[in-house]
C-alpha cells in the first residue's frame, strides 16, 4: 500500500498533527505551529523528512492543495506530489479511561524485558510482551524460548485484577525510543484490540501518541518454567563480568559459539573455544556457593541479561549445565532473566 | 607401495621372503588384502576370495595381517615423502600424492625427484615403491600403476618410475582400458563396453550426449574430462577424516537379534574410542547390514548433537537394527559415524524452554530415515557420571591396552576381547568362533 509510505499532516488553528502508520502501529506527534488555514495533506514521509532535514536552519513553510505540497525555506523551494488524503487509514483509537504510569519506571522495565522477546514472525505470540496484573502491580514478561525476562512494577495498577494484554515488542521498542530519558508520566488507554500510549505534558494534544494493535492469543505458561529454587548461586560484579564476556566473545566469530563459565568457589573462568580461531579465557573474581560445574551460554544472550540487571552486582543461579539459569539483582525480586544454556560436546 | 602388506610381512619375517605370500582373511569368507609378486604369478589378486586364492596357489603362506604395523610403516613413509615436498596427500596406507611443483628448483627435474623418492624408501625402509608422475592427479596415479613391477615378467620395464611428460598425456592415456579410470567400476565399464567403448581413447571420442545417456549426467561430464586428461583436483595436504566405522563379517549368517545388538555395542565402542582418540565426534550414526544374499542396506539417524560415546552410538545403532528383518540372515554388520566435528568445539546446541508443556526441554533425535527412527528417544548426551567413567576407561586402555576394560555385555568366557581394526578386517579367521554370547570360543578370546 503506497499510502502507508505517507505521513498525514493535519493543521487545525495553530496545532499540527503528524501521523504515520503501518496499520499495526500508528504514531502521532502533535506540535504548535503558526497556522494560516486548516487542512489535511498526505505526503511521502521519507522524502519529506529528507527535505526538511536538509534545509538551512530557520522557518519552513508548507502549503498544500489537492495535488501538491510546496515546501519553502529561505531560497529553497520544493514541490512534492501528495497522496489523496481520504485514502489515509484512520485507525480506531481506544476511548477507554486513561491511566498514568511513571515514565522512568516504565522505561527501565521495558528495557529489561523487550530484549527477551522474539523477532521471528513465525511465532507471533513470542514477539509480544505480556502485560499482566499481578499482586496489585503490573508485570511485564517476554520470551523467545531461549530466555525469559520478567519484571514487576509493584503498585502500578493500570490493569484490572486478572487482566492481561500482549503488546508487540516492536511497538514497545518504538515507545522506548520516543521516551528517551523522559521523566513525567505516560498515559495508557486499553481497548479490546488496541492500546495507546501517550507521552508529553499536555496529553495527546501537545505530545506523542503511539497506538498499537494487540497480539491475540495465549502467552505461554511462563511461571512453570521458572525453577523454584537453585542449589548454586554466583554473585559477581556486573561490570567486571560484562567486560570479561565482551573480551572472550571476540573469539566467538559465529553466532553458535558459546562462552563456557566454570563456576569455582573463588571465582569463575570464562572460556571461548573455537576450532578455527583459537581460544580465550578470563578469570573473574566472584563469590560462589554450590557444585563446581561448567555451564555454557550464548554470549550475546548472557550480555543482554547481565546488562538488564540493575545494581553493581548480579546473581547467577544455576541447577546444572542443561537446565535454565537465572540472572537477577541481588537486592530485589523485581527482575528475573532466565537463560537456557548451550549444550556443548 | 608395491604389494605393501605382503612386503611388510616379508620385511619383518625373513622366512617369508621369496615365497608366495597372501595377507588377508583366512576364513571361509576371507578376502585377499595383499599378496606378494610370487603369489601374483599364480593369478592371485587383491580382493579375491581367499578360498579362490588358496586353490590357485596351494603353497601360498597366509597371514592375517597387522593393521597397526602397516599404519606405523605408512607413517615412516610419509616422513620420507615430506622431505621432498610439504604438499603430501595420503589416500590410503600405501598411496600418496605429492605435489612437487615447488620442489623442482630445489631438487631437480621430476624424474630425478621420483628416482630419489624411490631410492630413499628402498634404502631406509627396505621396501619397494613405484612412482608415477604427471601434470594432473589421476594421470600420476595411472602412471604409478604402470610403473609397478610387471607380474610374471611381462610388460614394460620401468625401474619403478614412470613420468608422463607434459604434452604426452593423451598418448599415455588413450590406449588404456576404460576401467583404469577412477570412477569407472565394473558396472560402468560393462555398460560402456556394450556401446563399443573399450579404451579411454574411445571414451574421449564419444559423443558427450551418448556418454551421459550411458553413465548419467554428472558422471558423464566427469569421465569426459578425465578422458581428455583434464583433472582440476589439486593435492590436498590434509584429508580430513569424514567418517569412522567398524564392520564385521560373520562366518555364518546370523539371525540372533540380541547377539547382533551386542555386536553393535562392541563396534560402537570401538568407533567411539577411535573418535575420541582423534578428538572427533559425529552426529550421524549409520548401520550397514549385508544379508546372506549379498544385498547391502544402510540406514542412518542424525542426532542433534555430536556423539563420541559408545553406548549412545550403540543405542542408535540398535534402534536402526530394529528396522531390519534379521531373520533373513546377516552376513556383515557395520556401525559408522559421520557428520564429524571437532570434539568440544560444537556445533553447540542452544537449549530451548519448552513453552508448550511448561517444562525445560529435552532434545529428541531426528530420524534421517523414517524407518530408522528410534522407537524411544535416545539421550543426546551421556550423564556426567558416564562421561567420567568413559574418561577413566580411556585412561585405563591407554595404559593397559584396549582389552583391559570395556562394556560388560561384551565379556566372554575367557575375558574381554577388544574390538580392534585388525580383527576380522578381511573376514573372520579360522577356526570359526561361535558368535553366540557365551558360546565356546576355541580361539580369539582373551587377547
Amino acid at each position: 500500500m503506497p499510502i502507508l509510505g505517507g505521513v498525514r499532516l493535519s493543521v487545525s488553528g495553530d496545532a499540527l498533527e503528524v501521523t504515520g502508520t503501518d496499520l499495526d502501529l500508528t504514531i502521532t506527534v502533535s506540535t504548535t505551529v503558526s497556522g494560516s488555514g486548516d487542512g489535511v495533506v498526505v505526503a511521502p514521509g521519507r522524502l519529506l523528512t529528507d527535505i526538511v532535514r536538509a534545509l538551512e536552519p530557520g522557518a519552513v513553510s508548507l502549503e498544500a492543495d489537492d495535488e501538491e505540497l510546496r515546501i519553502a525555506s529561505g531560497r529553497s523551494h520544493f514541490t512534492v506530489r501528495t497522496h489523496p488524503s481520504a485514502d489515509f487509514p484512520r485507525l480506531p483509537v481506544p476511548t477507554g479511561d486513561s491511566v498514568a504510569l511513571e515514565a522512568a519506571g516504565l522505561t527501565e522495565a521495558l528495557r529489561q524485558v523487550t530484549r527477551a522477546a522474539s523477532s521471528e514472525e513465525s511465532r507471533p505470540i513470542l514477539t509480544g510482551v505480556l502485560m499482566a496484573a499481578e499482586d496489585g502491580g503490573l508485570r511485564l514478561v517476554a520470551t523467545d524460548s531461549y530466555r525469559l525476562a520478567v519484571r514487576d512494577l509493584p503498585g502500578v495498577g493500570v490493569l484490572g485484577e486478572g487482566q492481561k494484554v500482549l503488546v508487540p515488542s516492536r511497538a514497545l521498542n518504538e515507545l522506548l525510543r520516543l521516551l528517551g530519558s523522559a521523566d513525567g508520566q505516560v498515559s495508557l488507554r486499553l481497548g479490546a484490540h488496541d492500546a495507546t500510549f501517550g507521552i508529553g505534558p499536555g496529553g495527546p494534544d501537545a505530545g506523542i501518541t503511539l497506538t498499537t494493535r494487540l497480539i491475540e492469543g495465549e502467552f505461554p505458561n511462563y511461571k512453570a518454567l521458572i525453577p523454584a529454587n537453585y542449589p548454586n548461586r554466583l554473585i559477581v560484579a556486573r561490570e567486571a563480568l560484562l567486560d570479561a564476556v565482551r573480551r572472550v566473545k571476540l573469539l566467538a566469530r559465529d553466532a553458535t559459539t558459546p562462552v563456557r563459565i566454570a563456576l569455582r568457589p573463588n571465582g569463575i573462568e570464562l572460556t571461548v573455544i573455537t576450532t578455527d580461531w583459537g581460544t580465550a579465557t578470563e578469570d573473574v573474581d566472584a563469590k560462589y556457593e554450590g557444585a563446581e560445574i561448567t555451564v555454557a551460554f550464548n554470549p550475546n544472550f548472557l550480555i543482554e541479561g547481565v546488562e538488564a540487571v540493575t545494581g553493581d552486582e548480579v546473581a547467577l543461579d544455576t541447577l546444572d549445565a542443561l537446565k535454565p539459569a537465572t540472572l537477577r539483582p541481588i537486592d530485589s525480586d523485581a527482575y528475573l532473566y532466565l537463560l537456557m544454556p548451550v549444550r556443548v560436546s | 607401495m608395491d604389494a605393501f602388506f605382503a612386503s611388510v610381512e616379508a620385511l619383518d619375517d625373513p622366512n617369508l621372503r621369496g615365497r608366495p605370500l597372501i595377507v588377508g582373511g583366512t576364513g571361509r569368507r576371507g578376502v585377499v588384502a595383499s599378496c606378494s609378486y610370487e603369489a601374483r604369478a599364480f593369478g592371485v589378486r587383491s580382493a579375491m576370495p581367499s578360498a579362490v586364492a588358496r586353490r590357485l596357489c596351494p603353497d601360498a603362506v597366509f597371514v592375517a595381517g597387522r593393521y597397526s604395523r602397516y599404519s606405523e610403516v605408512s607413517r615412516q613413509m610419509h616422513q620420507i615423502f615430506e622431505r621432498f615436498t610439504p604438499v603430501v596427500e595420503g589416500i590410503s596406507l600405501d598411496e600418496a600424492f605429492l605435489d612437487i611443483t615447488g620442489s623442482i628448483r630445489l631438487l631437480g627435474p621430476p624424474p630425478a625427484i621420483a628416482a630419489a623418492i624411490r631410492n630413499t624408501v628402498s634404502a631406509e625402509m627396505g621396501l619397494s615403491c613405484s612412482v608415477g608422475g604427471a601434470t594432473v592427479k589421476f594421470l600420476a596415479k595411472l602412471a604409478s600403476e604402470a610403473a609397478k613391477p610387471p607380474v610374471g615378467g611381462r610388460g614394460p620395464q620401468t625401474n619403478g618410475v614412470l613420468i608422463v611428460e607434459p604434452g604426452d598425456e593423451l598418448r599415455f592415456l588413450h590406449p588404456q582400458p576404460i576401467d583404469a579410470l577412477w570412477g569407472v567400476g565394473p558396472a560402468t565399464a560393462r555398460r560402456l563396453r556394450q556401446v563399443g567403448v573399450a579404451t579411454i581413447g574411445d571414451l574421449a571420442a564419444m559423443d558427450p550426449e551418448l556418454l551421459e545417456s550411458v553413465v548419467g549426467r554428472s558422471a558423464g561430464a566427469h569421465l569426459a574430462n578425465l578422458s581428455r586428461g583434464v583433472d582440476g583436483r589439486s593435492v590436498e595436504v590434509q584429508r580430513e577424516t569424514k567418517s569412522v566405522s567398524h564392520e564385521e563379517t560373520y562366518p555364518t549368517d546370523r539371525r540372533d537379534a540380541q547377539g547382533l545388538r551386542t555386536a553393535i555395542l562392541g563396534m560402537a565402542d570401538s568407533v567411539a574410542t577411535r573418535l575420541r582418540q582423534a578428538h572427533l565426534a559425529g552426529r550421524t550414526v549409520t548401520l550397514k547390514v549385508r544379508f546372506g544374499d549379498f544385498s547391502t542396506h544402510t540406514r542412518s539417524v542424525t542426532s542433534p548433537v555430536a556423539l563420541d560415546d559408545g553406548a549412545l552410538i550403540a543405542r542408535h545403532g540398535a534402534a536402526l537394527l530394529d528396522s531390519f528383518d534379521v531373520g533373513r540372515g546377516v552376513r556383515l554388520l557395520g556401525v559408522g559415524v559421520t557428520n564429524l566435528v571437532a570434539a568440544g568445539a560444537g556445533p553447540a546446541e542452544q537449549l530451548r524452554l519448552d513453552l508448550s508443556a511448561g517444562e525445560p526441554s529435552r532434545a529428541v533425535p531426528t530420524g534421517a530415515s523414517g524407518r530408522g527412527r528410534p522407537s524411544e528417544p535416545v539421550p543426546t548426551r551421556p550423564s556426567v557420571a558416564a562421561t567420567s567413567a568413559r574418561a577413566a576407561v580411556d585412561a585405563v586402555r591407554e595404559r593397559f591396552g584396549p582389552a583391559a576394560v570395556g562394556p560388560a555385555a561384551l565379556l566372554e568366557r575367557r575375558g574381554r576381547r577388544a574390538g580392534r581394526r585388525d580383527d576380522d578386517r578381511w573376514g573372520p579367521s579360522e577356526p570359526t568362533p561361535d558368535p553366540r554370547p557365551g558360546g565356546d570360543r576355541s580361539a580369539g578370546g582373551g587377547r
